[in-house]
């Protein structure tokens, strides 16, 4: 911990401080105060998700309800998960896509004004995961709507999903 | 003693606390009605099986256990392959309704008299006559994109319609305000008081039980711990179970300890966060964001116990993969500070009046209810009923441990929470108690070979209630049929009867209060 501080005041990079418990090398904390200042810039400081459960077993739900606790806190990154598709910017979508959610997920896309992004999140998002070739699963998100970006994990953690985040505001900006 | 049923039988079969009892269509309501009046016994599960490569018979299987016996009592009932139905029991189990509907979706044997004739897990757009459970069930490429499009109407799936002056229909779902999972809920609602409400769910179905006949025993518990997040660590415990009880497997007493640790942990860690989010359902953003960091401190201590949050790749048929009992000092360290952090919660939301106020008479779950409907879990214990699979049929180390199995009798949602609250200091005892012993043994051991139609029950209590796997191996000792039971699945039905009479916007805090698992739920 001290010596990630050193590294930073000899590396000069802004870090926030960030409270115990929030498990982040220093190179990731960078990024994600970065990604704060591109925020600002295309999003207007605001960057709304709704989050669409398409079948998944609820672990990914609870790990991006914990993004909104006191130790996270991802709304002091101007970032916010709302209750409607319209007024979301990005769509972040968990689980394989049952068969029985796909209509839903469609109209939830349609639902989101342009531009939109879209997010799989989790292994089960990107691929089917573990329930990949159930006949009862649509084998990931890509098969139902265009995906934008992958966070990967089983189920990704509160930091995965915002440094995924970060990395799709990344390829915003190129 | 239950001669009356023994009489009846055309076979029996135990197997350690299993007693098969095979008994012929014109009895099977009859026993099932007698066990369940004269003993008492509760049902714990229904499914039916595709034994036709054995002998040439599908088999529905009604498990029940008698109280005050550690013992579970499967009546058995075997139809040969062109018969279409068989006799329904919710006439006189009214818990038997879901699983009778179920049964008939997925293997297409109808329960004759049954009173709701209706779907209940594919939606209008799965084609007719289809039953993925059949070995022999086949799709094809038009009728399963048709399913996803969801546009076809094959089966009409009529809401039931409530009808008079002032009603208000509100449909709500499946894609909610909140982070939390998908299902549709239809409101009848008298001004602001629910009348009546029809929940629709299934949505997440991901054909879980089939998946499981693809994957191998061994591979299962993978999926296992992947039906519902909250309690992974349960599912895959539960799992682990059948298996190892159908090969005749001994765990360890080293992996039987880790087990009971990280089941009381998970309870513990799910606890917390429950009554922390009940303060969302009232708007008490002081309490909920406590409940939240104190949950998320026990998450990582999960984190640094096992490296996963969610407590997966610890259970392996066999045993266990890690040693939690090596971190015993940083596990009392952290219960320690959530002792005290949960003392400060609980203090001031009973402090809080206006909180307090919203629980106490809201949700109200009646115990006769609770019981015909077979609830589970916390929702039985608020309600007066004592349900708690740890104490009534002792697996892992829990026989070895002092717990109470709290009640309470009012059933709203004040005694969820309080039932919640005294669980989670219990479950801080049984941690500390657990770690002050010594346990024995590796941590796993070798798993044989499953025989030739074996079959056996595993189960486990939940933060939610118990959970039941059953497990039944083919000719060369791969899965037949892996049938799982989760508490949501029980507790469902009751959650209408819980808010009728109240508000709407009191509905997130009752739905809340149970905490139920879709995703569980619709397999």
């Amino acid at each position: 911990m001290l010596k990630d501080i050193l590294q930073n005041i000899i590396s000069k990079k802004k870090v926030i401080p960030f409270p115990e418990g929030f498990s982040v090398t220093a190179d990731q904390a960078a990024k994600i105060v970065d990604f704060q200042g591109r925020i600002d810039k295309i999003f207007g400081r605001s960057l709304r998700i709704r989050q669409v459960d398409a079948g998944s077993c609820n672990a990914c739900e609870w790990e991006c309800t914990a993004l909104t606790n006191p130790i996270y806190d991802i709304q002091r990154f101007g970032i916010d998960f709302v209750a409607s598709p319209r007024h979301a910017d990005v769509l972040l979508v968990t689980g394989p896509v049952s068969r029985q959610m796909e209509l839903a997920l469609k109209r939830t896309y349609i639902a989101t004004p342009e531009p939109r992004l879209v997010v799989a999140c989790g292994d089960c998002a990107k691929d089917g995961g573990i329930y990949k070739g159930s006949y009862a699963v649509t084998n990931g998100v890509a098969n139902v709507v265009p995906v934008d970006c992958y966070i990967p994990g089983c189920p990704p953690t509160p930091t995965a999903i915002l440094l995924g985040l970060s990395q799709l505001i990344d390829r915003c900006t190129r | 003693m239950k001669e009356s049923v023994f009489r009846k039988a055309v076979s029996t079969r135990e197997h350690r606390n299993e007693v098969y009892i095979e008994v012929r269509k014109e009895d099977f309501k009859d026993v099932c009605a007698q066990l369940h009046a004269r003993q008492h016994a509760r049902l714990r599960l229904m499914f039916a099986t595709d034994e036709r490569q054995k002998d040439g018979h599908f088999r529905v299987y009604v498990v029940f256990s008698a109280p005050g016996e550690d013992r579970f009592y499967f009546i058995v009932l075997p139809l040969a392959e062109q018969e279409s139905s068989f006799p329904s029991i919710t006439s006189v189990i009214p818990a038997a309704h879901w699983y009778e509907r179920e049964i008939s979706d997925m293997f297409g044997l109808v329960p004759h008299g049954h009173p709701d004739q209706r779907r209940l897990v594919f939606h209008e757009s799965f084609p007719v006559r289809s039953h993925p459970l059949r070995k022999d069930w086949k799709i094809d490429e038009s009728d399963i994109r048709e399913w996803g499009e969801g546009t076809a109407v094959k089966v009409p799936h009529p809401f039931m319609e409530v009808e008079g002056e002032g009603i208000v229909e509100i449909p709500v779902g499946p894609v909610h305000a909140g982070i939390i999972e998908p299902g549709h809920f239809r409101f009848s609602a008298v001004g602001e008081t629910i009348f009546f409400l029809e929940p629709r769910l299934f949505y997440t179905h991901k054909g879980t039980e089939k998946h499981f006949e693809t994957l191998g025993f061994v591979e299962g518990i993978k999926l296992a711990e992947r039906v519902s997040g909250t309690s992974s660590f349960s599912h895959g415990a539960a799992y682990c179970m059948a298996v190892e009880m159908m090969t005749g497997t001994e765990i360890t007493e080293k992996a039987s300890a880790v087990r009971t640790l990280l089941l009381e942990l998970e309870r513990l860690y799910n606890h917390i966060g429950d009554i922390g989010n009940m303060c969302a359902g009232t708007a008490l953003a002081v309490g909920y964001m406590k409940g939240a960091v104190i949950k998320e401190r026990l998450m990582h201590l999960n984190e640094r116990l096992t490296g996963s949050r969610y407590l997966r790749g610890v259970n392996v048929v066999g045993g266990v993969t890690r040693d939690v009992f090596a971190h015993a000092d940083d596990i009392l360290k952290t219960l320690d500070i959530v002792t005290g952090e949960y003392k400060d919660l609980m203090q001031l939301l009973l402090g809080s009046v206006s909180h307090i106020e919203r629980l106490q008479n809201t949700g109200r779950l009646s115990k006769d209810i609770a019981s015909k409907l077979g609830v589970t879990g916390v929702a039985a214990r608020a309600s007066g009923l004592s349900d708690d699979i740890r104490k009534s049929h002792p697996h892992l180390l829990y026989d070895r441990l002092i717990f109470e199995s709290h009640t309470h009798e009012r059933g709203d949602v004040f005694a969820r929470m309080m039932i919640r609250g005294e669980e989670t200091e219990c479950s801080i005892s049984m941690i500390q108690a657990l770690i002050e012993s010594g346990y024995k043994g590796n941590l796993s051991v070798p798993v044989g070979a499953a025989s030739a139609y074996s079959s056996a029950l595993g189960y486990a209590e939940t933060p939610r209630g118990s959970l039941f796997y059953w497990v039944m191996a083919d000719r060369e000792g791969k899965p037949l049929r892996v049938k799982l039971r989760s508490p949501s699945y029980c507790n469902w039905p009751a959650v209408p009867f819980a808010v009728h009479g109240n508000i709407v916007p009191d509905f997130p805090l009752c739905n809340k209060s149970f905490n139920l698992s879709y995703s569980g739920t619709d397999m």
